[in-house]
């Protein structure tokens, strides 16, 4: 097996690209999913047992079943329900919905996880209900779910891999088609390797950096 | 006079530049029950984890039966660590019953009590439970045999830990607190058992806040204060009045509490 | 929507299962194995463990399975596509679970660990009579989660001509034109899996669970 480094030199600002439209994928879908199971989970807390029950099912259904299969529906099937999406379109809202059901998750788990004596005590200092979940519980809330907020994120940005079947440019489609292009599997597979490992790497540093910046605040609950 | 079990010649504890205990002299002897008994934070239970080496001591030497635990004196007066193998051999005199039982959740009591006779011991499955199954009786236990840890109660899962310490026939015993992480009615069942083991002769090394038990059952008391030996001698004298005021100290905080009062005025 | 469709997708949904449970296992096994290495005192072993372990959690599943599908005919391994695609699957969770299994082994309190040493159990006796079956115990839910996780991800060797779920789903919507039906189906399939998964993990604990830690 031959490695033809030159070769893989000509092909990094191809891969540049690719790796410029993963990011953006990640960044973008990074936030709209935080965003969404945000919003989501909030619905669901107080937005009365019908909206929880009913949203509980699509974060269910989201979550037990394969990426894959959400986005052929969002691009294949799309259309036939007047959804036209291009497939970075289609790609960007699959990682959204993908990653917002498992936020949503978190942070409903973020919030139960708060102790109750916590909120407790607020309210018997003469906090107001509002006051508590803004000085509290949501502060707290925000500290217990940084970790698997981050590891979500990294998740994602793993999965963004997965948009390529569905044709978005991103970094794993550039390789692959360069590397079939110029029969030289061994060169794409190894940089696009390196690439992720490197990408993820860099991100899961940035994540312990900022859980380190906030563990000053941790306490052995 | 009884011979010697364990010897601590100039014994002293370091964690980084945290002194815990600092040269301890104390003679254990043969057959008798000390009670090491002092506020929190005094360093008793770092002086019974190094007898046991589960705590290296960082100074001094440490003899149990007559031999060195894990450091020997070198002829020039310093100290050499000794192999594992020399450490595994003088822990075989030892057994240990620790504040948290320490029962090993995934086998069932018999199961824990035979686990040494098996694993250390060699000996058959049959041959091993059916000795565990006599421990057990001692502690009376052999009814609850086929339970696991966490169907037992805290009193019953400290019986099963002595029983477990004891099938491997130890010369010594050692108890870190033993009944401090139990509910106050289940402590009686757990200091029965360990009155009878006095009773039978047993060598015992007590950590305890059970003035009671240590005013009735031990012979020799070591009281430790910031690391080092306040006081230490007979029961029947240290617990007479007048105190000793740093002891009185101590254990005005458990009379204030309404405990019954332990001593015996002279 | 034909019966047919159905009865095409159940006999895929059987190749997904058995994918996944060999995947599973086999994965099991390989984190098992990198567990111990990473635990262990040999420093070339821990830091290949650990290599290892940052290798495939830091990459995409995606991409791991278009370097074995691909490389390993390149360096003369020339094995059917579905070990491959087995090959992949294991190696991935085998990473995860190791991890998992590596978080189980730090729980177990010290204490357990010096009540075996007071009694006089060797090094190699603690670690295989009470560190790692109580680790197994604690990671139960942990390795329960990879399984289902494993069983999402098969989805992924459709790319590798695996007539499984997905691939099938993909074949009759293109030909029959109805994609939200056929993936739709697919996606139920998938559900109906992960339930029976999920039950398999549960009588699991439960069977465990009498000597819960």
């Amino acid at each position: 097996m031959r490695f033809d480094v030159g070769l893989m030199l000509s092909w990094i600002p191809a891969a540049l690209s690719g790796l410029w439209v993963t990011v953006g994928v990640w960044l973008t879908g990074g936030i709209g999913a935080l965003l969404l199971g945000l919003a989501v989970a909030i619905i669901r807390r107080f937005g009365g047992r019908i909206l929880d029950r009913g949203l509980w099912a699509c974060v269910a259904v989201i979550r037990d079943t394969p990426f894959l299969i959400q986005l052929f529906l969002l691009y294949y099937g799309g259309p036939f329900v007047g959804l036209d999406l291009d497939p970075y379109a289609a790609g960007l809202l699959g990682i959204i919905l993908y990653g917002g059901a498992y936020i949503c998750e978190i942070i409903g788990a973020g919030f139960d996880a708060v102790p109750r004596g916590h909120q407790e005590a607020a309210l018997c200092i003469g906090l107001t209900r509002l006051q508590m979940v803004r000085r509290i519980l949501l502060p707290e809330m925000t500290l217990l779910v940084l970790p698997p907020v981050v590891n979500m994120q990294i998740i994602l940005l793993k999965e963004t891999a997965v948009l390529s079947i569905v044709t978005v440019p991103e970094l794993t489609m550039t390789l692959t088609s360069l590397g079939s292009e110029h029969f030289a599997f061994a060169e794409a597979l190894s940089l696009l390797a390196l690439g992720y490992w490197g990408l993820v790497e860099l991100a899961s540093l940035l994540g312990r950096l900022a859980e380190r910046g906030f563990s000053r605040y941790r306490l052995a609950t | 006079m009884n011979e010697v079990a364990i010897r601590l010649a100039g014994v002293g504890k370091s964690f980084g530049t945290q002194h815990v205990l600092t040269n301890i002299d104390l003679v254990v002897r043969a057959g008798e029950v000390t009670c090491l008994l002092g506020p929190s934070g005094s360093g008793k239970s770092t002086l019974l984890r190094c007898m046991a080496f589960l705590e290296e001591h960082t100074t001094g030497i440490i003899e149990v039966a007559g031999a060195p635990l894990g450091f020997a004196l070198t002829p020039d007066g310093g100290r050499r660590r000794l192999p594992d193998g020399d450490i595994v051999k003088v822990r075989q005199n030892i057994g240990m019953v620790f504040q948290q039982f320490n029962l090993w959740p995934h086998m069932t009591a018999l199961g824990n009590v035979a686990e040494g006779l098996r694993m250390v011991r060699r000996l058959g499955r049959k041959d091993a439970e059916a000795r565990a199954l006599l421990q057990l009786d001692k502690v009376g236990l052999s009814h609850r045999a086929g339970h696991y840890p966490s169907e037992l109660s805290g009193g019953q899962q400290q019986r099963v830990a002595i029983a477990r310490a004891l099938a491997m026939d130890p010369k010594i015993m050692l108890f870190d607190e033993p009944t401090s992480s139990l509910d106050p009615e289940l402590t009686g069942e757990v200091l029965n058992v360990m009155r009878d083991l006095a009773a039978d002769g047993m060598t015992m090394v007590v950590v305890t806040h059970e003035i009671g038990f240590a005013a009735t059952v031990a012979q020799n008391i070591v009281f430790l204060d910031h690391g080092k030996i306040a006081l230490e001698g007979p029961a029947q004298t240290i617990f007479r009045r007048p105190w000793h005021p740093r002891l009185g100290q101590f254990l005005e905080t458990y009379l204030d509490r309404g405990a019954a009062v332990l001593v015996r005025d002279t | 929507m034909e019966w047919i469709d159905v009865q095409l997708l159940a006999v895929a949904a059987l190749v997904t299962a058995g994918i996944s449970i060999v995947s599973i296992l086999t994965g099991l096994g390989i984190g098992l194995l990198v567990c111990m290495a990473s635990l262990s005192r040999n420093p070339p072993l821990r830091w290949a463990a650990r290599l290892y372990i940052s290798f495939f959690r830091g990459s995409p599943l995606l991409v791991q399975l278009l370097l074995i599908y691909y490389l390993l005919p390149a360096i003369g391994i020339n094995v059917p596509s579905l070990v491959a695609a087995i090959a992949g699957l294991s190696l991935s969770t085998g990473a995860y679970q190791a991890e998992n299994l590596r978080g189980g082994f730090t729980s177990v309190a010290t204490g357990m660990i010096e009540a075996a040493r007071m009694v006089g159990l060797s090094w190699r006796q603690i670690l295989l009579r009470i560190r790692l079956p109580i680790a197994l115990r604690l990671t139960l839910p942990a390795v329960m989660n990879e399984a289902v996780m494993i069983l999402k991800a098969s989805s992924l060797v459709s790319v590798v001509g695996i007539e499984e779920l997905t691939r099938s789903a993909q074949n009759l919507a293109t030909s029959n034109f109805e994609p939200i039906a056929m993936y739709s189906m697919a996606g139920a399939f998938y559900l109906l899996l992960n339930r029976l998964l999920s039950g398999g993990g549960w009588m699991a604990g439960r069977l465990l669970g009498r000597a819960g830690a």
